[in-house]
């Protein structure tokens, strides 16, 4: 049960990271940004997301550390 | 709207055929703006499309992460337009130097992220002990003051204060322990400490790709050696978090 804990907040942290980076990080363009912010539903998971969690739960079983992405 | 720098040198052809057929945010075609040996890559977008959500992000990271397989980039912060072809030329041409300086830092390396995470209640118990096994005086610290609402109050501040200090010496002590172990690898590294009550450190690693398995293994050993914390390593990542500079 833990161990599914893990992997739902792994999930949560991946897409995190994602629109951390993307969003908040990266080269600056100054005066030439243009962007309207909708909600973000951070529950969404992606096909690639959902192969990650797979590969997240072999890695648990392994007794290696999380490696997502 | 410009997805990321590039490094193209003359494989002009490598990229060309790799961005034959991908699609950016809205489906827009993928296309490239050079300048000497490098390049924008870039594609026309409606600006009413461009917004912030998660599906677009999703998309506008895919692109990024395909041609960082293939050549040395810089990530650009979504959101980031231009109005013309020969206004990026012209950004290009301005900010020459630091885009080269930024790709050489960058140069077949990959980013990683960190996030350790810890189970509050039950760190905050097992520091408060020690704590308390070491300065047994710290258990009654107020006792000379009368008033037992307000002794009650002060000794409650005076015990989340004594908290945070053992909490950012645990966490700087978990911090030394990882820069030491990771010292083999040389990896630019930054560290942010106690970001919410339960994740004590987010750090980004900038590392040769080469070194990878390495990094993942001495992660492996850190969680072994912290039984209470959780790792979560994530990567590889473009470098997003190492590109440190403003456009002009």
């Amino acid at each position: 049960m833990m161990h599914d804990h893990v992997i739902d907040r792994s999930k949560d942290i991946t897409i995190l990271e994602v629109l951390d980076r993307v969003l908040n990080k990266g080269v600056i363009l100054t005066g030439d940004i243009v962007i309207s912010v909708a909600d973000i539903d951070l529950v969404y998971v992606g096909v690639k997301l959902m192969l990650s969690s797979v590969e997240t739960m072999e890695q648990i079983r392994s007794g290696n550390p999380i490696v997502e992405k | 709207m410009i997805y990321s720098i590039l490094s193209s040198g003359e494989r002009t052809e490598k990229l060309n055929s790799l961005l034959v057929g991908m699609k950016g945010i809205a489906g827009a075609d993928i296309n490239i703006v050079f300048f000497e040996n490098i390049s924008a890559i870039v594609c026309d977008i409606n600006r009413i499309k461009l917004v912030a959500d998660q599906s677009n992000a999703i998309a506008y990271a895919g692109v990024i992460e395909t041609l960082a397989h293939h050549f040395t980039l810089l990530p650009v912060r979504f959101g980031s337009v231009m109005e013309s072809d020969a206004a990026i030329i012209h950004m290009l041409k301005k900010n020459y130097n630091d885009i080269q300086q930024n790709l050489l830092k960058v140069e077949n390396k990959y980013e990683f992220g960190l996030k350790i995470f810890c189970e509050p209640e039950k760190l905050k118990a097992e520091l408060t002990a020690k704590s308390d096994a070491n300065a047994k005086t710290s258990t009654s610290p107020a006792t000379e003051i009368n008033n037992s609402v307000y002794r009650d109050w002060v000794n409650k501040k005076l015990k989340e204060h004594r908290f945070e200090e053992l909490l950012v010496t645990y966490v700087d002590s978990v911090i030394s322990k990882i820069k030491g172990d990771l010292d083999q690898l040389k990896a630019i590294n930054k560290f942010k400490k106690i970001v919410t009550t339960s994740m004590i450190i987010d750090a980004v690693f900038l590392l040769d790709k080469e070194r990878k398995d390495l990094l993942v293994e001495t992660v492996g050993e850190l969680q072994n050696q912290h039984a209470g914390l959780t790792f979560v390593l994530t990567g590889p990542w473009p470098p997003y978090n190492f590109v440190d500079f403003t456009v002009k």
